[in-house]
């Protein structure tokens, strides 16, 4: 390959979050933090002719204002996610400079089961397109920019923040709302009951009795600038992102982790450090064999010897697999971590399985403050993603 | 940054290639609210449960290889980026696991509704069959949306490329309508026709044209040309009007426009 250019820092300013641990932000971390469980029955929708009718649903979200035709539940959690966000740090860039750049796994496939449901209605079909609630945002947000839709899977919501990085470094906007969301609905459910990769027991990521995951619904956003040295507050910075292909198999991990690995390596190039930079680890950890597994094989190819030393943990224990959420919120969990000096455990993580040999975060929480953080992701379709984060307090 | 076009491939309802598309869609199509392509006929036991959106992205690339000279060793590994763009492609598989789960509820059989089928309905496994037919281990990106995604995805592509992090990115994209024609026909409004199912795919190296991004308020002639001839091929948009003026000849300044769903981006090679 050519001479890489090492990567401008973005700066992440604030974020926004809804979860099932809690309705905001601050609900998310203090849940993580204490270890709540965030999977419950499925009330929703019918679950009842399913193997598995639990996860991580959001069973009631705060009062919104009007959201005009954007009515869907994804584009409601996006909502959600963007009203904490504001509450947080207005937007202040000109409408046209600023882009929206969003992860999911599923966009609005829910109305999509709405529109052949009820023929004649014409409004879930118009929404059933997966960038339909991306849309949705930059129109409540007011944001005149490029919105832009990542379909990278479970891995989205890291591509969608490494996506509004680019969108920074060129000068094309001046601000950036990025993350991901996804909510659940019967299509996703019985999808992967019929895959078999829900578990009947609870989430164990990297546990030896680990048997599966468990689905969750989540949006999560940050507003990202140029690092331009300002004095104001923020939450960290993005110093290096990457994502690659297995070129493997459809729904299944490359057995190496070939992709993933070069994911990781090319956001540590990018971010211009080494793996001895490394202090904490927000992994995939979905809880399933395979997953898991060769997750840890990957950081230990790519951390090398202080591996045994690096703290890591999974968030899936505690709300579920959030799907195109899930990246933004463990990139979240990394600078939270930075901000407050506490690395939250992995709910569901007694027993660590031997061949996920790492330094694991359980039982409870960790008092360390990471000030560079890996979070690494992966999705259907042979999709990695690998994010370098620098919390504030660095 | 500076980019060059290797080789531009095009698969439309109206045949392979540029020669095939009409010189006005809207009449060719008489009246037809969509013009299928078809499922590719593709060799080996891997593609028998593949989806028909799948087949076409690697068809796509196929005649990109095949019509330009260049081996698959070429393209093979980490050195090659995959961006791919589709706004509906994956509407069709999705519709399918739908009905076949209302059929199940029914109490009668639904042919797609096993747990095979079901990553089929994601849109990252379109770029995933690709990425597996040809070995592609590089940068990754797929983006949902129309022809200003694909606008955002050459622009990607150029990036990777200038900063290093590639030595080639094919920009592939996919749309199929066939399935899902009544839900099209219920919102008729919502989109111009012939829908014309398309699946493309550029290949760019590094090069000398110079490329800006801008977010244009018109059309450029390109895009212009390129829905009279083609139709209204949502993602595949833009690398139809790149083949068009790759075909005359004319990559030498190239402004190449998208819009969708009210936002319109721009991309100019000069």
């Amino acid at each position: 390959m050519t001479s890489r250019r090492r990567a401008e820092p973005v700066t992440i300013v604030a974020a926004g979050a809804v979860t099932p641990l809690g309705a905001d932000l601050d609900g998310f971390w203090s849940g993580l933090v204490t270890g709540t469980d965030g999977i419950s029955m499925i009330e929703r929708f019918p679950v009842d002719d399913l193997r598995v009718g639990r996860g991580g649903e959001i069973k009631k979200l705060k009062p919104m204002p009007p959201v005009g035709r954007a009515g869907c539940r994804a584009t409601q959690l996006l909502l959600a996610a963007a009203q904490d966000l504001l509450a947080r740090a207005p937007l202040s860039a000109a409408p046209e400079r600023v882009a929206v750049v969003v992860g999911t796994a599923l966009g609005g496939v829910e109305q999509l089961e709405r529109a052949i449901a009820q023929k004649g209605r014409v409004r879930h079909a118009a929404r059933a397109f997966y960038d339909s609630p991306a849309h949705g945002l930059a129109r409540w947000v007011g944001a005149r920019g490029p919105v832009l839709t990542v379909g990278t899977a479970c891995a989205a919501g890291a591509t969608a923040l490494g996506t509004g990085a680019e969108l920074l470094h060129a000068g094309v906007v001046d601000a950036v709302i990025a993350g991901g969301y996804d909510g659940l609905c019967r299509f996703v459910m019985r999808g992967f009951d019929a895959l078999r990769s829900l578990t009947r027991e609870r989430i164990r990521p990297f546990d030896r009795r680990r048997s599966g995951l468990l689905l969750g619904e989540a949006a999560a956003l940050v507003l990202m600038t140029r690092d331009e040295g300002g004095g104001g507050p923020r939450l960290g910075r993005l110093l290096g992102h990457a994502s690659a292909s297995d070129g493997s198999h459809i729904s299944a991990p490359d057995p190496k982790g070939r992709g993933l690995e070069f994911a990781v390596r090319t956001a540590l190039d990018e971010a211009g450090l080494t793996a001895d930079s490394i202090e904490f680890v927000s992994a995939h950890g979905t809880g399933t064999p395979l997953n898991d597994r060769i997750e840890a094989e990957v950081l230990r190819r790519t951390l090398g010897q202080r591996t045994s030393r690096i703290p890591v943990n999974s968030i899936k224990g505690a709300l579920g697999h959030s799907m195109g959420a899930a990246a933004t919120l463990e990139a979240l969990t990394c600078l939270l971590a930075s901000r407050d000096g506490v690395v939250p455990h992995t709910v569901g993580l007694e027993e660590p399985d031997p061949v996920c040999d790492l330094d694991h975060v359980m039982g409870s929480p960790r008092a360390v403050r990471p000030h560079v953080s890996l979070s690494t992701s992966l999705g259907f379709g042979g999709c990695n993603a690998a994010l370098v984060l620098e919390g504030a307090s660095a | 940054m500076s980019v060059a076009l290797e080789a531009v491939s095009v698969l439309t309802g109206w045949g392979p290639g540029t020669d095939a598309l009409p010189a006005d869609a809207a009449q060719a199509a008489g009246g037809r609210a969509v013009i299928p392509l078809g499922r590719p006929a593709l060799d080996g036991d891997r593609f028998r449960r593949a989806t028909r959106e799948c087949l076409l992205g690697v068809a796509a690339v196929d005649a990109l290889l095949r019509e330009s000279g260049i081996d698959r060793d070429i393209i093979r590994g980490c050195s090659t980026a995959l961006l791919y763009v589709t706004a509906a492609a994956y509407g069709s598989s999705n519709q399918a696991l739908v009905v076949a789960e209302a059929l199940r509820q029914a109490r009668t059989t639904g042919a797609v509704s096993g747990g095979t089928y079901f990553p089929y309905t994601a849109p990252s496994t379109m770029a995933g069959e690709v990425a597996i037919e040809f070995e592609l281990t590089g940068p990754y990106g797929i983006l949902i949306g129309g022809a200003a995604a694909t606008i955002d995805a050459l622009w990607q592509a150029t990036r990777l490329i200038a900063d290093g992090r590639c030595e080639r990115a094919l920009v592939l994209a996919v749309e199929t309508f066939e399935e899902c024609a009544d839900l099209y026909s219920r919102g008729r409004w919502l989109v111009k026709r012939p829908l014309v199912e398309a699946a493309a795919c550029a290949l760019l190296v590094p090069g000398v044209r110079r490329v800006r991004y801008d977010a244009p308020r018109t059309p450029s002639a390109l895009e212009t040309l390129a829905r009279a001839r083609a139709g209204e091929t949502f993602a595949c948009g833009p690398l139809i009007a790149l083949a068009l003026a790759h075909a005359a000849g004319a990559t030498d300044s190239v402004a190449l426009t998208g819009e969708w769903r009210g936002r319109r981006a721009g991309l100019y090679w000069e």
